[in-house]
């Protein structure tokens, strides 16, 4: 505002602002631009992007709440960026979407550069919005020399919840989906979730799940549609297909009827998986779920979680995913933040952070491409009591359902369970 | 120019430093919220006039949200007046120290803190189900139930303390002397309680409520923390629509904080009839 | 209530003098026990967050943590908690810096009642009290961003205006109370204004001024959703570090560090304010 303004009637100067106010409202009501997130810097060879990164701050966006991966990216990643000239700063969120939206937001003000977020711990429907907004920056993950380590032909990598990668993020973390349990009040664990829901029935008030959209419910939900309808192939590939409808009802018609039987008789449901596991600590529920079993080992050890924490093992296998470092279409600092992505794949570091003391995230990298003395080494990883090995845990893993699912099926939770039953 | 518009003016000039940013702020704030609400500054897609989103929000969602907020509200509220104004008369009354400086020292803690250690002391295997040695599954649902039990408390427990700073510092020595001559008239304890303190306070209590009222209305992070799946308050409504992956939602999440607002700001305007009124009779 | 404590007489006025000392008796128990009560209650919170901030292993359902320890404390500074601390004192330091002097002038112009069209300024000037504060900055992230105002001017202007009504509204008091007679007699004794304002005004108006600073450092110290909403995660204050932490699983003893930071600087700063104030008023 200008000084003049205030040798005006109040009136005036009030009047002043609300037009004034207007007119900025209405300027950045611009169309949308439709941005489609190539590599218009062009990067030709890695040297170019090395030495350009040298000197960068790259702030990388990623969900706060695990002690334990803040500490790796703080102790251990940053430490050997800082050894290639970059600066790692970790910037923690309270939900990945808070990356994502500021992105969008930023591209929609018409920031096409110099933006706040340099890299984002991104998968799923997070990184399909993106895709869908033209917010990522796209074909740069060939030319990152650890890429070689990589199995080009893993389904894993290939597709993030059913949308291509194309270039648009590269791998950082595998994971698998595991229900735990304790071995002291489950004396026979159920192997499929058909039984675990019988098991729920027979035991109420001991079972419950994290109410969706939190990640880990919205998992255990897409877990469970794999088993009312009887296997990913029998799912639709997407929510408006034939035989969606029922698929999704026979789910609701299963969880709704298995509600009285959870904790608080379905009353309510835990805000999220750390409420839920709270209440397996205290021992107000015999399961829990995750999507990092690794850090269960942690739990146990440090005597949150009973001693006699068990993961149950599925015969038909469990979802399985991987997670990725996406680059912002208008990040500050891309060429920073494709060395971070290409020392995020290095096998010293996949290795560090698959130690379960350190972070326990599974390596998303080839072991056999991987040099011999370090292949060993990742088989050497502590064995756990808690967690079986990676591959046993994998074992006849099921694909994740396209990203499109994931909405509806949250929303669906909602109208048909949640506050069906009201 | 005569001296009463100089002095007028150098009076604007002084009140402006502190207008300009607020206006500006809540202008833009409140302006780009209804903006957004009806569909004109999308982040995806067209911009496009239409109440849409008002009516493509579930009106069971937002009524009964709306029921949640100023039912948490007016619980807290009540209780917080009730302990604060407690607490304010027996530091008057007491010769016990130290009262004053506990409610003092609670004002300043953020509710973020005060949810959290409320969770620690309430949930089912917090602290108080330790103490009595509460079986699982037996310890009533106060964090998560059906009558909001924690997130109520945890309210009120802070804003408490506000009342009570707020009536402390509104009673002061007034009170005191006046209650001192009716005592000396032979006025008993609960003839000078209703008929001197009570009058006296009144202001205070009804400013001290009204502001806690629409704080509660507009807080997040208690009922987040301490509340249930459903049904939300508007606050914890509004936050899921916006963070939701679907930007689509966002008018929907606007057109929430946009009622959120309407409701607090009738609370201050029915306070401050109120206030009238209280001023009047004194 | 000495008035009462005087030697019974006999009769019937005796009778109505003993029943008010027993009254009064009773009722000075019944306001030790209040008090005694009150005040456990507004404490008891804190107990929780006093036993985890030194718990080690805390498995339920014991009664007390069965090791005692530091790891919380180790945790939450690898969490990088000192900074945030330090960057929660400035965010409430700058907002108090801002909002003080706002306040004091428009307090100070308010009390005097010449501000043309003074109710409806005071009701600007209070009405974001009733206007929650995620609901402005929902709307204010889209104009901020695309006005390219940066992140941390947002940030502190949202809260700025949030700790002005509470600025005004004490600043309003006192002036209300200052009887600009002592300025003018200073000023007919020969002092210069620069000398008025700092050995007559000021100093009147300290104790005013040190709660509205209180409190607005307050706004900014314990905010969490304007800066969760509009710092979108570069400002990492210390609410947001206790809010990342509690969605979380197994953190107890660090949410219970990160709460007991975030509880004692402003407990000591309070302690300050009362103490300064106090000896001020007994001068």
């Amino acid at each position: 505002m200008r000084r003049t303004t205030t040798r005006r009637t109040r009136a005036r100067a009030l009047g002043t602002l609300a037009t004034a106010a207007a007119v900025a409202l209405s300027a950045c009501a611009a169309p949308v631009s439709n941005r489609t997130g190539t590599a218009d810097d062009g990067y030709a060879s890695w040297e170019d992007v090395a030495a350009d990164a040298r000197g960068q701050e790259v702030s990388l966006w990623m969900w706060g709440g695990d002690e334990k991966g803040n500490a790796y990216v703080d102790d251990v990643l940053a430490p050997a960026a800082a050894d290639q000239g970059v600066t790692l700063r970790r910037v923690p969120v309270a939900d990945t979407a808070d990356a994502l939206n500021r992105v969008v937001s930023e591209l929609q003000a018409g920031q096409d550069s110099d933006g706040a977020v340099d890299l984002v711990w991104v998968n799923g429907e997070n990184f399909r919005t993106g895709q869908q907004a033209g917010a990522w920056e796209c074909g740069w993950t060939d030319l990152l020399p650890n890429s070689a380590y990589l199995d080009p032909t893993d389904p894993l990598l290939a597709e993030d919840f059913g949308t291509p990668v194309e270039g648009c993020e590269s791998p950082w973390h595998k994971a698998q989906f595991a229900l735990a349990y304790d071995a002291a009040d489950v004396q026979h664990p159920p192997t499929s979730l058909t039984e675990l829901f019988d098991w729920a029935r027979a035991h109420p008030g001991r079972f419950t799940y994290p109410a969706p959209p939190d990640f880990t419910g919205s998992a255990f939900l897409r877990q469970s549609l794999y088993e009312v309808t009887g296997g990913p192939e029998q799912v639709p590939a997407g929510p408006d297909d034939d035989g969606a409808a029922g698929a999704t009802s026979a789910l609701w018609a299963e969880l709704a009827d298995l509600e009285p039987s959870l904790w608080r008789g379905g009353d309510t449901y835990p805000r999220d998986a750390a409420a839920l596991d709270d209440l397996f600590a205290g021992d107000q529920v015999d399961f829990t779920m995750t999507y990092g079993p690794a850090t269960l080992d942690a739990r146990v050890a440090d005597g949150t979680f009973p001693e006699t924490t068990r993961v149950l093992t599925l015969d038909d296998g469990t979802l399985g995913n991987a997670s990725f470092l996406a680059i912002p279409a208008n990040a500050a600092h891309q060429a920073g933040a494709m060395v971070v992505a290409d020392l995020a794949l290095a096998p010293e570091q996949q290795l560090a952070k698959a130690d379960p003391a350190v972070w326990g995230q599974y390596p998303v990298l080839e072991l056999d491409r991987v040099p011999d003395d370090l292949a060993e080494q990742f088989a050497d990883l502590a064995p756990s009591t808690v967690v079986p090995p990676f591959d046993e845990l994998s074992r006849g893993a099921d694909p994740e359902l396209s990203a499109d699912w994931v909405a509806p099926l949250e929303r669906g939770w909602r109208d048909n369970v949640l506050t069906g039953q009201r | 120019m005569n001296r009463r518009t100089a002095s007028s003016r150098r009076a604007a000039l002084l009140v402006l430093p502190a207008l300009l940013p607020t206006v500006l702020v809540l202008g833009a704030g409140l302006g780009a919220a209804v903006i957004q609400s009806l569909g004109l500054l999308p982040l995806v897609g067209k911009p496009e006039l239409s109440s849409a989103a008002y009516r493509a929000l579930v009106v069971d969602d937002v009524l009964t949200g709306l029921g949640v907020s100023v039912a948490i509200a007016a619980a807290s509220t009540s209780l917080a007046l009730l302990v604060g104004a407690t607490a304010a008369v027996l530091v008057q009354r007491s010769r016990i120290g130290g009262l004053a400086a506990v409610a003092a020292a609670v004002v300043p803690i953020p509710h973020l803190v005060g949810a959290a250690t409320v969770g620690l002391l309430l949930a089912d295997s917090g602290l108080v189900a330790r103490l009595v040695g509460a079986q699982p599954g037996t310890f009533p649902a106060l964090v998560g139930g059906p009558w909001w039990v924690a997130v109520v408390l945890e309210l009120a427990w802070k804003e408490s303390a506000f009342v009570a700073v707020v009536v402390l510092s509104s009673l002061a020595t007034t009170e005191r002397d006046l209650d001192e001559a009716a005592a000396g008239l032979g006025a008993g304890p609960w003839q000078r309680l209703r008929r001197v303190t009570l009058p006296l306070a009144a202001p205070a209590l009804v400013v001290s409520g009204t502001i806690s009222f629409a704080y509660v209305v507009g807080s997040y992070e208690v009922a987040w923390l301490l509340g249930r799946t459903y049904p939300e308050p508007l606050a914890v409504l509004a936050f899921r629509l916006f963070s939701d992956t679907d930007l689509t939602m966002r008018p929907q999440a606007l057109a929430v904080a946009v009622l959120t607002v309407a409701v607090a700001a009738g609370a201050l305007v029915a306070g401050a009839a109120l206030l009238r009124r209280v001023a009047v009779l004194r | 209530m000495t008035a009462l404590v005087t030697p019974a007489p006999h009769g019937r006025s005796g009778r109505r003098v003993l029943r008010a000392r027993v009254e009064a008796r009773a009722a000075k128990w019944g306001r030790r026990a209040g008090t005694v009560a009150v005040t456990a209650l507004l404490l008891v919170p804190f107990l929780p967050i006093l036993l985890w901030a030194f718990a080690d292993r805390w498995p339920y359902p014991e009664l007390a943590p069965t090791v005692w320890g530091v790891g919380g404390w180790l945790t939450a500074t690898a969490q990088g908690a000192w900074p945030a601390l330090t960057r929660s004192l400035l965010l409430g330091l700058t907002v108090s810096a801002i909002a003080t002097p706002l306040g004091a002038m428009a307090g100070r112009a308010l009390a005097r009642g010449r501000v043309p069209y003074g109710k409806m300024v005071t009701a600007l000037l209070l009405a974001p009290v009733a206007v929650p504060p995620f609901a402005v900055t929902m709307g204010l992230t889209t104009v901020a961003l695309r006005l390219g105002v940066p992140g941390v001017v947002a940030l502190v202007a949202v809260l700025v205006v949030a700790a002005v009504p509470y600025t005004t509204y004490i600043m309003r008091a006192a002036y209300a109370g200052y009887d600009e007679g002592f300025e003018e007699t200073a000023r007919t004794l020969g002092a210069g204004s620069r000398h008025v304002l700092l050995r007559v005004h000021l100093p009147l108006v300290a104790p005013a001024l040190a709660a509205a600073a209180f409190l607005a450092f307050l706004v900014g110290w314990s905010d969490y959703v304007v800066t969760l909403l509009i710092g979108a995660g570069r400002i990492v204050s210390l609410p947001l570090l206790l809010g990342a932490s509690a969605s979380a699983s197994g953190n107890d003893p660090t949410i219970a560090v990160l709460a007991l930071l975030a509880t004692i600087p402003p407990v000591l700063l309070l302690t300050a304010v009362t103490v300064l104030s106090r000896r001020r008023t007994q001068r």
